[in-house]
């Protein structure tokens, strides 16, 4: 099979975009693999000093923990939260436009506008800067996408998918365990994964409505105030690599079900 | 379609069978509408619903896009709150009885089959969600699935049956339950001429077997002649009339029935005298003789009012015998051929507002004898022509 010369032009220009545009994403994947003196990287000695460094380095691990930690109860807060506000809009009660306005403005206000804004809450209310102000202002910032997720899912579902379970003789509560949710889980996983891959990089917000604990993100901001160290590029490529592991799972979740069963 | 073993096999497991109640005979009333009205906001839908369903009959419930069939159904299973009225089960009043107590189960024109469950699972589901135990409900659903000759399809899904699959999946998903009237909302719709003709005749099967009473909506005439006991025919909200086909095909009640129950040819008249069970009217075809035999409302309807002289296509015919009775001539205007029938198209008269007839006729190899712009004799038996008041 020969190519086009077109062909073989379209192909080499895309090459060059996706070089040009992400190979600086690799370049702390690469140089984590190499030491650094006097802030250059030395090329000549590959070593995984680094990756051992930081697994000794006790303030990143409780950053990790507290990462860990603070997504965990977002997604369960989030999944949960979206889950209920979609049934609630899909049912068409009363003051659903205004709920939806609600739960996207902070997604899309610049997260230092919600993390300001929900400082001064906290400190009205009185509560103590904490994880637990952590949890709240991720979960507040992740509900929309989450929501979103799991709205479109249904909004799918035809509704007389519902109205069969009843005239089939099932409770409402049956029809949602055994005819909504497992057509919801899916949606509701990806939902999760998105609100975990959010949360696990939120610095803006946490850094506003934190404590005295810090999560990776936080952590890795302050590292850089320092300087430029090997840590830094270890982490950074570690983080890297695992929101993309996340991404590909969140996107295979959310093919569509029909997809999954054809291939039984 | 021959489904008779599976049907054997559930006639004797006695799935769902009809309650017999104190008479078998004398077909009761299952269900009543007493003057039930519906309105979506401030629209009204439904005015003033009256309607008896008997125990074990196929009753069709027939209308045009938009006159409330739908509305009727979902009001009877309960997905609906009525406006005002009340529904009546055995004489009963269930009318504030919730969707999942009533013992009628649904084939929702889009099937609704639950995506994420196999055939067996989607049937075996009314069974499951009242805690039958697991044996029993395998045991049944076996059953179902065999009545709908769909034995071997069990651990499919449904995204990997034919629309006609899942037709009798829905079917047996309702069936299951034992209900005592089953709603069916164009179940067909959605199928080919050929396969929509072999269901019809599955449906009716089935419903004469398991002897189970069916409610079923379509907007399709011939396929509501062909398979109901009874039509109930509907337009803009309102019960125009209920009857066997026979009935409706032969003996409308107004207007739109008449027009909307197969061809038909209607010439507006007034009404004339009445002898014995014929009455005259007089048309623009001249004075025409109609029978009123069982109809006393029109015997007995003014002399002078507007009414129609209704016959039949098939009625009409060509015949040079005078015998003063329904005779007229008129010139062919159109032949055409239509398979087993041929119709022609026949102008009255010379003007153009004169009315046109349509004239049916057995086709035969030879052609037909009928040819355009011919001038024929015509007539039609009074029994066969009937009034219409307009
Ligand atoms: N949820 C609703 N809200 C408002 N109006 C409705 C609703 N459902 C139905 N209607 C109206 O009620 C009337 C009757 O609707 P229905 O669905 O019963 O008609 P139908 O006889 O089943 O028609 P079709 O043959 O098209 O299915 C229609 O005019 C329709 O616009
Ligand atoms: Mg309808």
């Amino acid at each position: 099979m020969t190519a086009r010369p077109s062909t073989i032009f379209l192909a080499a220009v895309t090459a060059l975009v996706a070089v040009l545009l992400y190979s600086p994403l690799f370049v702390p994947i690469v140089s984590s693999f190499f030491t650094v003196a006097h802030g250059e990287v030395v090329w000549s000695s590959p070593t995984v000093a680094a990756y051992v460094s930081l697994a000794g380095n006790k303030e990143i691990l409780t950053a990790l923990r507290a990462t860990l930690i603070v997504g965990a109860c977002t997604v369960l807060l989030s999944v949960g939260g979206g889950t209920l506000l979609a049934l609630y809009y899909h049912g068409r009660r009363s003051g659903r436009g205004a709920l939806q306005f609600i739960i996207f403005l902070p997604f899309l206000m610049p997260p230092i506008i919600s993390g300001l804004a929900l400082l001064i809450f906290f400190r009205e209310v009185g509560l103590e800067r904490s994880l637990l102000t952590v949890v709240i202002g991720h979960t507040v910032f992740v509900l929309a996408i989450v929501y979103r997720t799991v709205l479109t899912r249904l909004q799918s579902l035809s509704r007389s998918l519902v109205e069969a379970s009843y005239d089939l003789g099932a409770t409402g509560w049956q029809t949602f365990w055994r005819v909504l949710m497992p057509n919801l889980s899916s949606a509701m996983a990806g939902g999760a994964i998105l609100a975990f891959a959010l949360s696990f990089d939120e610095t803006m917000i946490t850094i506003l409505v934190t404590g005295t604990q810090s999560t990776l993100p936080v952590r890795l901001w302050a590292m850089m105030r320092l300087g430029f160290s090997p840590d830094i590029n270890a982490l950074v490529a570690l983080i890297l690599i695992f929101t993309v592991l996340l991404c590909v799972l969140a996107a295979r979740v959310l093919i569509p079900k029909q997809v999954a069963t054809a291939a039984h | 379609m021959s489904g008779r073993d599976s049907l054997l096999l559930l006639r004797r497991s006695g799935l769902p069978g009809r309650r017999q109640g104190p008479s078998m005979n004398e077909k009761s009333d299952l269900l009543t509408l007493r003057s039930v009205s519906k309105s979506y906001g401030a629209v009204p839908v439904l005015h003033d619903v009256n309607l008896a369903i008997r125990d074990g009959e196929f009753l069709t419930v027939l209308g045009p896009s938009g006159s409330g069939k739908t509305t009727v159904l979902r009001l009877i299973g309960g997905l609906e709150p009525m406006t005002s009225g009340e529904i009546r089960l055995d004489g009963q009043d269930i009318s504030r009885m919730p969707i999942n107590r009533r013992p009628f189960n649904t084939v929702f024109q889009d099937y609704a089959l639950f995506p994420h469950l196999t055939v067996a699972g989607n049937v075996g589901y009314g069974l499951s969600v009242r805690h039958v135990p697991r044996k029993e409900i395998a045991r049944r659903v076996a059953e179902a699935l065999e009545l709908v000759q769909l034995g071997s399809f069990a651990k499919r899904y449904p995204t990997q049956l034919s629309g006609g699959q899942r037709q009798r999946v829905a079917l047996a998903r309702a069936l299951i339950c034992r209900p005592r009237l089953i709603l069916l909302d164009e179940p067909l719709a959605a199928l080919d001429l050929e396969l929509r003709r072999q269901m019809q005749e599955f449906l009716k099967s089935i419903q004469r077997e398991i002897k189970t009473t069916f409610l079923f909506v379509t907007h399709d005439q011939e396929e509501a002649i062909g398979m109901s006991d009874r039509i109930c025919v509907m337009q803009a909200g309102r019960i125009r009339q209920l009857g066997t086909p026979h009935e409706l095909y032969y003996k409308p009640n107004c207007e739109f029935v008449a027009r909307f129950f197969g061809e038909n040819n209607l010439v507006p008249g007034t009404l004339g005298q009445v002898q014995g069970e014929l009455r005259s009217i007089d048309t623009a075809l001249g004075r025409l003789i109609c029978s009123v035999a069982g109809q006393p409302h029109l015997k007995n309807a003014p002399e002078g009012a507007c009414a129609f002289a209704m016959f039949r296509p098939e009625a009409l015919h060509v015949s040079e015998v005078h015998d003063g009775k329904n005779h007229f001539s008129g010139k062919i205007v159109d032949v055409a051929f239509a398979g087993s029938s041929t119709v022609a198209i026949i102008a009255v008269g010379e003007d153009r507002s004169a009315p046109r007839l349509r004239m049916r006729l057995p086709s035969r190899f030879s052609g037909s004898a009928l040819s355009a712009s011919e001038t024929v004799a015509l007539s039609f038996a009074p029994r066969e022509a009937h009034l219409v008041l307009s």
